[in-house]
């Protein structure tokens, strides 16, 4: 017997300098999707936003989840701060709920002790979703190596399961 | 906020196997991935056999694959089993009437009983 997800759908997005990763996640723990969707060149943050209004059209999320940058301490480069924005601002308009969550939040909702790396936050994520995720994790980097570009898609599941795990620390309401 | 379901979940079914859309169309007897690219994006519904072709491939019944189209059917379904319960209840009393009866007030009702 099927039944309506008692859950909203969500669409958390995790911007990078390489574009963002991003997961749609239903109910409990049903990954609908999840993936990289790159940007280059010049105009990234509007190729972005392109590519995450396609993302809101074809899913229809009832919430989106970010990162929360606003603060002093946020390591995030300007323009991902502005792209967060942008896409926070784009999904009020479609009329979707925004949640955003620091990184110190989802270490401390994730990690042992709310400390660790991000790759042990993507092991994490892996064993949350292991047919999904599991063949996915990168292995861990090391020090000459840059960041995998499949790390954004464990910290957007990351992003994903902090509603269910934490009250968000800003909460946009969609315009009725 | 909650939400109903997607049309269908092929798109996950797919990527949790780590199958391309090239895969599932050479499985389906396609030429190329655009019908399976059709239906992940829910542009085009499949015909019964390709449904039931999915279901071999990805080993998830059709009802599941397809589950927003499946709320949709199922609800339409429940409510035409509505219009019709009074009437079935109103048929000569015996044991297969009073089956028929029960079947469209449990249809109406959203369970179905199998013995």
């Amino acid at each position: 017997m099927t039944q309506t997800p008692p859950y909203p759908r969500i669409l958390a997005i995790a911007p990078s300098t390489r574009g963002f990763g991003f997961v749609v996640l239903e109910g409990l723990a049903l990954l609908v999707d999840w993936g990289s969707k790159p940007t280059d060149g010049k105009n990234k943050n509007i190729q972005a936003q392109a590519k995450a209004k396609a993302l809101i059209t074809r899913y229809q999320p009832s919430v989106i989840v970010l990162q929360n940058t606003a603060l002093e301490n946020s390591r995030r480069s300007q323009r991902v701060k502005r792209l967060i924005e942008q896409i926070a601002k784009m999904a009020q308009a479609h009329h979707v709920t925004v949640q955003l969550f620091t990184h110190d939040e989802l270490k401390e909702a994730l990690l042992p002790g709310g400390k660790g790396t991000k790759h042990e936050l993507a092991a994490i994520i892996a064993q949350r979703f292991p047919d999904d995720l599991g063949p996915q994790l990168p292995s861990k980097r090391r020090p000459w190596e840059s960041e995998h570009s499949r790390m954004d898609i464990f910290y957007a599941a990351a992003l994903a399961l902090m509603p269910r795990l934490k009250r968000a620390t800003r909460k946009v309401q969609a315009k009725a | 906020m909650a939400s109903s379901q997607l049309p269908n979940y092929l798109l996950s079914n797919r990527k949790r196997l780590s199958l391309s859309q090239t895969d599932v169309a050479f499985l389906l007897g396609a030429q190329d991935g655009a019908k399976v690219s059709r239906y992940e994006r829910f542009a085009r519904e499949p015909s019964l056999e390709t449904a039931l072709a999915l279901e071999v491939i990805y080993q998830r019944p059709v009802s599941e694959l397809f589950g927003g189209l499946y709320q949709k059917v199922e609800k339409e379904v429940g409510e035409r089993a509505k219009v019709g319960a009074p009437k079935a209840a109103q048929t000569p009393s015996n044991l297969k009437n009073a089956r028929r009866a029960q079947i469209f007030i449990n249809l109406a009702n959203k369970s179905f009983i199998t013995s």
